[in-house]
């Protein structure tokens, strides 16, 4: 069925997900062409070369990644603008880690690009990933991801208050 | 009690459509088991040795007179007519279906009540002094910061998945009767230079490992409460150990990082925050504070009502239960009475529908409708006018919830043990009961005086034997049953002398020792009787407690009495070798 491959949650809709992840030990690097994911540590070990790239690749954070790290400082020289857009992974939806780290990543580091969230995502942690700053969602396998794009209403109030109230469309 | 508003209520039902249809999802098959396994826990529902069981939570251990009977009526409906405190200032029904969950949530927030975290790997129902609001010790009003933590914890989208479970305690009083030595996070109000706030412990628990928590930071502003608590969790989330569940608490991560490094870190994340959108602001606290409907209390009353003085001389009973259940309240004229849920026999910490109708009865008649509940596993009547204590004393006599045992040896913390619980590897109720019957003599047990034993029937201590003066923990040996006693544990109180007396309170609180090779578990009552003798003999006068014992003493004239009584000698042959 065509909609099985709509698992991607971007904007607000349905899309397929075209992207790969390059999984080739860290001293090799992707081809220059669209949907490339790198992992962190390739990207890190490779950033002036990847930055000079014509399409820029995606960075994949492992859930266990050092919140000092550059990407989450603020003022580095992390060169984020030459990327497509941050993944955190979800090893297993209850690996809480990646919340604190796309905060940070928004609030410390200031990332207003795309953040997605990858791996073990379930609807049911789609309206706290939002809330986190998450704006794309690769829904997990067997999940319905029709359902997962009524996640965002769940819960249509909440107390804390530097966590905003998520919505489908992000600009 | 604190009334819901808008938000509140909408949230409450919001998370219970949510729950109903993720449990329609599971029963679906579209939802796996382990998948569907911690979203379920997060809504209090685990399932258990002979049905699902599911934990109420009873924010702060406040409750009113109208969900007291809901619970009565859950009870009723679902379950068989019963209901179990625990020690955290919650409820648990052990026989509910499944199917029918959703539908029981719903009806309990029909009066504010939820089941919202109190269980998974998340921030649970933040606990207090089980007087707070009426203690006349008070410093703060614990019942509104609990309830800004409660609305801060719920359904917070960062922290919702964290290495392990997680809970605060709060002490607004000088006296701690929260425990807060022995919670993740610990919160005891203190006033500096005019500005109220807290100390902050953090990383105590019981558990495998009990430790008593840190002192992390001596002084909190009310106004950076939230963002501090954010902080500290933001560091736990990250840091926390996810690779082994036993070393998966904050107080490992403490340890491991030491309290130094530990609050370094803390304090350079809440740095970036403290004066963000959830500082917490003067007009946040009052309007807080506004929604509680706060009692109309009588200021014209007397304290001492001759009535009572006189009945109590020619009552006994009576008299007892004055000096044991009874307790001074902040305003004059008023008390507050614990509810002994510690009858001889009964399982400590159940309650029948039939006792929660009366109860709420109770409350209105002889106050404003409020009570508490207590980690003891007791309920408390908070404002009851000290010239109705007579009737009211008959009242509860009748039904059986007027034991004089309060503060005493047979008001055992028991967790429900194995005859209930898929974790425990030994019964506890059987073992209360038979300890509360070999102390079945009233002027006995009141020449013991204070004494706070605690029951546990597996090392996850939720009957809190670590911080019992005396301490029982079941544990599995070759597929037997077996019990081992610590003793010198407390909740608060310890190393009182010669430190600054703000900064020992959280940390009063002190890990019993095992005094040596396991019991069998009829030995058990004739143990403790051996214990309470080497007591008698040891004390220096009725006032030395046996805490103070021990704590003048150390273990080991216990220790050498109990293991050299040809008694008990049997056991512990076979245990010595069964401990090798």
């Amino acid at each position: 069925m065509l909609n099985d491959s709509l698992k991607l949650i971007r904007n607000g809709r349905l899309e397929i997900d075209a992207w790969r992840l390059f999984d080739a030990d860290s001293s090799a690097l992707p081809p220059d062409e669209n949907y490339w994911m790198v992992k962190l540590e390739t990207w890190k070990s490779h950033r002036e070369q990847l930055s000079l790239r014509k399409f820029p690749v995606a960075i994949l954070v492992p859930s266990d990644a050092d919140s000092t790290d550059i990407i989450f400082k603020h003022g580095s020289d992390a060169n984020l603008e030459k990327i497509a857009f941050i993944a955190i992974d979800f090893p297993s939806y209850t690996d809480g880690r990646g919340f604190s780290l796309a905060q940070i990543l928004r609030k410390q580091y200031g990332w207003k690009g795309e953040l997605r969230a990858m791996g073990d995502v379930l609807i049911d942690i789609i309206h706290y990933l939002a809330r986190c700053g998450f704006d794309s969602f690769l829904i997990k396998e067997g999940h319905d991801a029709e359902l997962a794009l009524e996640a965002f209403e769940t819960f249509t109030v909440h107390y804390q208050r530097s966590y905003p109230q998520p919505t489908k469309v992000t600009t | 009690m604190y009334i819901y508003d808008e938000i509140d209520q909408k949230l409450v039902e919001q998370r219970v459509a949510q729950f109903k249809e993720q449990t329609h999802r599971f029963l679906n098959g579209k939802l796996s088991e382990d998948d569907f396994r911690v979203l379920r826990l997060q809504n209090g529902l685990y399932i258990q040795r002979h049905a699902p069981m599911l934990r109420v939570a009873i924010p702060y251990g406040m409750l009113v007179s109208k969900q007291l009977r809901m619970l009565a009526y859950v009870a009723r409906r679902w379950d068989k007519g019963y209901g179990h405190f625990s020690t955290r200032q919650n409820i648990q029904f052990n026989w509910p279906r499944l199917e029918d969950v959703p539908e029981i949530l719903a009806k309990l927030a029909t009066v504010q009540m939820h089941a919202i975290q109190t269980s998974g790997n998340c921030i649970r129902n933040t606990t207090t002094d089980h007087f707070a609001g009426v203690a006349p010790d008070e410093i703060i009003n614990p019942l509104v910061w609990c309830e800004i933590i409660r609305q801060w914890s719920m359904l917070h989208p960062e922290f919702a998945f964290l290495p392990r479970k997680f809970k605060i305690a709060v002490s607004g009083a000088s006296t701690d009767r929260a425990a807060v030595g022995v919670h993740d996070i610990g919160l005891q109000a203190v006033e500096e230079n005019g500005v109220l706030g807290f100390t902050v412990w953090v990383g105590g628990g019981l558990g495998r490992t009990p430790i008593v928590g840190k002192l992390i930071k001596p002084f909190v502003a009310w106004h950076d409460l939230l963002t501090y608590l954010q902080a500290t969790l933001r560091v736990y989330n990250l840091y926390g150990r996810r690779d082994n569940k036993y070393k998966a608490r904050i107080k490992i991560l403490v340890k491991d990082l030491t309290p130094e490094v530990f609050a370094q870190q803390v304090n350079e994340q809440w740095q970036l925050i403290k004066d963000g959108p959830d500082k917490v602001t003067e007009e946040y606290v009052q309007y807080v504070s506004n929604r509680f409907e706060w009692p109309k209390y009588d200021l014209t009353l007397s304290e001492i009502e001759s009535d009572v003085i006189l009945k109590s001389a020619e009552n006994p009973k009576f008299e007892r239960w004055l000096r044991t259940n009874v307790h001074d309240h902040k305003v004059k004229g008023y008390a507050s009475v614990t509810v002994s849920l510690k009858a001889s026999g009964i399982p400590p910490g159940d309650i029948t529908a039939d006792q929660m109708d009366a109860l709420a009865d109770m409350s209105e008649t002889y106050g404003f409708g409020e009570l508490r509940v207590s980690h003891e596993q007791n309920l408390i009547l908070a404002d009851v006018r000290r010239k109705s204590l007579y009737s009211l004393w008959l009242e509860l006599d009748m039904l059986n919830l007027a034991t004089p045992n309060i503060g005493l040896i047979t008001n055992i913390i028991s967790c429900p043990g194995g005859d209930y619980c898929s974790l425990a590897n030994a019964v506890s109720i059987p073992v209360a009961a038979a300890i509360q019957q070999r102390f079945d003599d009233l002027d006995f047990v009141y020449e013991i005086g204070e004494l706070d034993l605690n029951l546990s029937g597996c090392v996850n201590a939720c009957g809190h034997h670590h911080v019992g003066h005396i301490g029982i923990l079941g544990v599995d040996k070759a597929g037997e049953e077996w019990y081992q006693i610590t003793i010198g544990g407390r909740q608060n109180g310890a190393n009182s002398q010669g430190v600054i007396p703000a900064l020992i309170r959280g940390g009063g609180a002190a890990i019993g020792r095992v005094i040596g090779p396991s019991f069998a578990r009829e030995q058990i009552p004739d143990v403790i009787y051996r214990l309470i003798q080497t007591y008698l003999r040891l004390r220096d006068s009725d006032a030395e407690r046996f805490i103070d014992v021990v704590e003048r003493l150390g273990i080991e004239p216990f220790k050498h009495d109990v293991y050299s009584d040809p008694l008990l000698a049997k056991s512990i042959i076979n245990t010595a070798v069964l401990d090798a």
